[in-house]
């Protein structure tokens, strides 16, 4: 195993992480909280065997990254998480949902391996400019499920200039937080942006936000719509509603690149806000995250359950940045009212 | 193997796990103390542990109970396979009894999760060790445990009230009941707290809970070196004050907090100690006040805190300081040996100068704090731990301290326990003679010594 040891060694194993790590208050074993899949990531580099209750144990991680915000020592887990997993994928030790997941996306593009028009949701190809300053990247999500969310998104940013890439392809996010080799995917979408002239980037998935922000070029100016709003939301011509919502927010948005205040000024811009029970920081993960969803389905959805207990009462709509966190929240019980931000604004235009 | 497993899960159904990935992840606590179960039980309710210790007794197989694995001491890693018996699951808080002063809950309780159901009824249960976020109260009882606030509120023994307790064979009983006193007999409470999961599983608890003080304030005093802070404490405790904490937190320890938060207001060096008082507006005002004028003739500065926010920033830090020492160097992890010896109060600045001049001489880095106002040195040391002769002195380190506490006539655990880091001192800390009677507490029992065997230093000749 090729894993960094002084990294795992910098845990001293005093289960704060224990505490908070979403998966083990639905699971209760040690293997499924961040300490367990440390020692076992130990255990790996010493030579244990990568059987199927290993994979398991690292691969029900969501990456919501609560235990790093909290580990006293420092250490960063979902790093480690993410390298033993590339690690095992490297020696073709993978599970199945794992490898279904990636033949979907190396086979079509998109996680789904659906063979449609990643397009169709664009009925005014017009609007496809060849050149432009910036681009909104649509990530799979919203391309192919929520693609209302899409064209409202889209409409928003066409107001600013943006186009879209003209074959998107998924941007690498899944196979990189379940451990496979995303290049591909990066040296694409970088292609087809850089064709279009555009420095900026902008993404209404937080899933492809940091991966966009994190594994793509540091020449890339990326923006979450959360950003991208927060800074125009006085040029767009908005009537107040009158309603009342909440603010999840989207681990890859909050805790991994601390974007917090934008999404509650945006909302605070058009109707009132009453946040959850624990937010920010503190936020706990809606269990879609790293594979999780994919693979495990039913853990994904006790945890998006338990999320939905922190919802405070009287609110109308529970906006958030993220369609993997919407799809989670919906399925968990939570239908309609879970919606994206765009969405809201879009709803508030005169 | 297969046989055992079969009838583990007739007792306890999907609780029971034999996976190798599982037995890793319970192989040790916080200890460096390792060792492999052959399996892992969840049990939900006493009649399971009950059934599944009389299954154990009658197959001699070894178990070891577990809270959340936070301890130090090696406390609840299985030197003998077996079963490790994970009571984190048994965790409802069965009664809470404001009337009778007192709570009921499960072993699986965490600490802070008590504290947060207690607090809108202007309660708590003040025991509070740095790892109160994570920590059980099964484990706490387990191992005494205590915290920054033992110096006024004593440590966990004053506040059992009852235990219900599952024997080695099976048996259950309970070792007290509601009334705040009794003089029916040996107190039995008394004896499983402390007792480290070797007398029995104690699957329920009736605790006494304190009500909140209305008002609390924190001193901040910065003193030239550990000895004169150690004259300023007992000058405080003389002139009537007994604080609510009463912390030391040496230079390195003062780096260490501001790299966790670089917005803590706290001296820059020295030696500093936090002084928190509590009870009503009026009398927390004028204890503040009082300490801050007996320290400052001895104090290179001294300061009321300004803000409840600038106290807990302050308090939460001071908890996890003890594990966020590679924040100062990645390079070097904490290593928990050597890490709770306790002197008497007087002696607490011999007892720092002793650990400076064995870690200087070892060449071990070292950062010192902790509950001076009970006596009680938590001493980190921090290592590479890819460097064996780091190792080495490590070790070196730890005996030399732990035998240095006792020579002042002290303790070589106030809070962690013994389990088996600190076995090999039980003859000297307690008397051959007293260890000979804590030997015939343990087989009169635990016949079979199936329960936590290994651990306590009862096992050795």
């Amino acid at each position: 195993m090729n894993l960094d040891l002084k990294e795992i060694n910098r845990c001293v194993r005093c289960g704060t992480c224990r505490s908070v790590c979403p998966v083990f208050e639905e699971s209760g074993w040690e293997s499924a909280n961040t300490r367990g899949r440390i020692l076992l990531t130990r255990g790996l580099a010493r030579g244990l065997k990568a059987d199927s209750e290993v994979l398991d144990s690292l691969n029900t991680c969501t990456t919501c990254g609560i235990c790093t915000d909290n580990c006293p020592a420092g250490v960063n887990p979902p790093q480690l998480i993410e390298a033993a997993r590339r690690d095992l994928v490297g020696q073709g030790i993978v599970t199945r949902e794992q490898a279904a997941l990636s033949r979907n996306i190396f086979e079509s593009g998109n996680t789904f391996g659906d063979p449609g028009d990643r397009l169709a949701w664009l009925r005014d190809r017009s609007l496809l400019r060849e050149k432009a300053d910036c681009v909104y990247f649509v990530g799979c999500m919203n391309s192919y499920r929520r693609s209302d969310t899409a064209a409202r998104t889209f409409a928003l940013l066409s107001r600013f200039g943006a186009t879209l890439l003209p074959a998107e392809q998924c941007c690498g996010s899944p196979l990189v937080r379940t451990g496979f080799d995303a290049h591909r995917f990066v040296d694409e979408n970088l292609r087809q942006i850089k064709g279009t002239g555009a420095n900026t980037v902008i993404t209404g998935c937080a899933g492809c936000y940091t991966t966009l922000k994190n594994n793509y070029s540091a020449d890339l100016e990326v923006l979450s719509i959360p950003e991208f709003l927060a800074e125009h939301i006085f040029e767009l011509d908005l009537e107040p509603l009158d309603i009342t919502v909440t603010y999840h927010d989207p681990c890859h948005l909050g805790r991994h690149n601390k974007i917090y205040e934008q999404p509650r000024r945006v909302i605070e811009a058009v109707c009132n806000l009453k946040e959850m029970k624990a937010s920010g920081k503190d936020a706990r993960c809606c269990g879609g995250g790293g594979g999780v969803r994919s693979g495990y389905k039913d853990l994904s959805l006790r945890m998006a359950k338990r999320r939905l207990q922190d919802v405070p009462e009287g609110v109308d709509y529970i906006v958030t940045s993220c369609p993997l966190c919407i799809r989670n929240l919906s399925d968990a019980g939570a239908g309609e009212k879970a919606i994206d931000l765009a969405d809201l604004v879009a709803s508030a235009i005169r | 193997m297969k046989d055992i497993l079969n009838d583990l899960k007739e007792i306890v159904g999907c609780r029971v796990s034999a996976s190798l990935a599982e037995r890793c992840c319970y192989a040790s606590d916080a200890s460096l103390v390792e060792g492999l179960p052959d399996f892992v039980v969840r049990p939900e309710n006493t009649q399971a542990v009950s059934r599944l210790l009389r299954f154990c007794s009658e197959h001699k197989i070894p178990v070891v109970p577990r809270g959340a694995g936070t301890g130090l001491a090696g406390g609840a890693s299985p030197l003998q396979g077996g079963i490790v018996l994970d009571m984190s699951g048994m965790n409802r808080i069965m009664e809470i009894d404001i009337e009778n002063l007192q709570v009921m809950v499960e072993p699986g309780v965490v600490q802070e999760k008590l504290n947060q159901a207690l607090k809108p009824y202007g309660f708590f249960f003040p025991p509070d060790p740095g790892s109160s976020a994570m920590c059980t109260i099964g484990g706490m009882i387990a191992y005494n445990s205590s915290g920054m606030r033992c110096v006024k509120y004593g440590t966990v023994r004053n506040y059992v009230l009852d235990l219900e307790v599952v024997l080695a064979d099976g048996r259950v009983i309970h070792t007290g009941s509601k009334v705040l006193k009794s003089s029916a007999g040996y107190d039995l409470t008394r004896l499983f707290v402390g007792s480290e999961g070797t007398l029995g599983v104690i699957t329920r608890a009736g605790l006494k809970i304190q009500s909140l003080p209305e008002s609390r304030k924190l001193v901040l005093a910065s003193f030239e070196d550990a000895e004169t802070a150690g004259q300023a404490v007992i000058k405080i405790f003389s002139a009537g004050i007994t604080p609510s904490a009463c912390e030391i937190l040496d230079k390195t320890t003062l780096q260490v907090l501001k790299r966790c938060d670089s917005n803590l207001a706290l001296p820059n060096d020295g030696d500093v100690i936090l002084f928190e008082v509590d009870g009503t507006k009026n009398s927390t005002a004028e204890a503040a006040l009082k300490i801050a004028e007996i320290c400052g003739p001895l104090s290179k500065s001294v300061r009321v805190a300004s803000s409840q926010p600038e106290m807990d920033a302050i308090w939460a830090a001071r908890r996890l300081v003890g594990a966020a020492i590679s924040r100062l160097d990645p390079a070097r992890t904490r290593i928990y040996v050597g890490e709770d010896v306790g002197v008497p109060i007087k002696q607490i600045p011999a007892l720092i100068k002793r650990v400076s001049q064995i870690t200087a001489k070892l060449d071990l880095p070292a950062m010192k704090y902790g509950h001076i106002g009970d006596g009680n040195l938590h001493v980190a040391l921090f290592i590479d731990v890819m460097n064996e002769d780091q190792w080495e002195r490590l070790r070196l380190a730890a005996d030399r301290i732990h035998r240095a506490a006792m020579e002042l006539g002290g303790t070589v655990s106030s809070e962690h326990g013994i389990g088996l880091a600190r076995a090999q001192y039980m003859p000297e800390q307690v008397g051959e003679e007293a260890l000979q009677v804590m030997r015939s507490i343990k087989r009169a029992l635990d016949p079979l010594g199936i329960l936590n065997p290994g651990k306590l230093g009862l096992e050795m000749k």
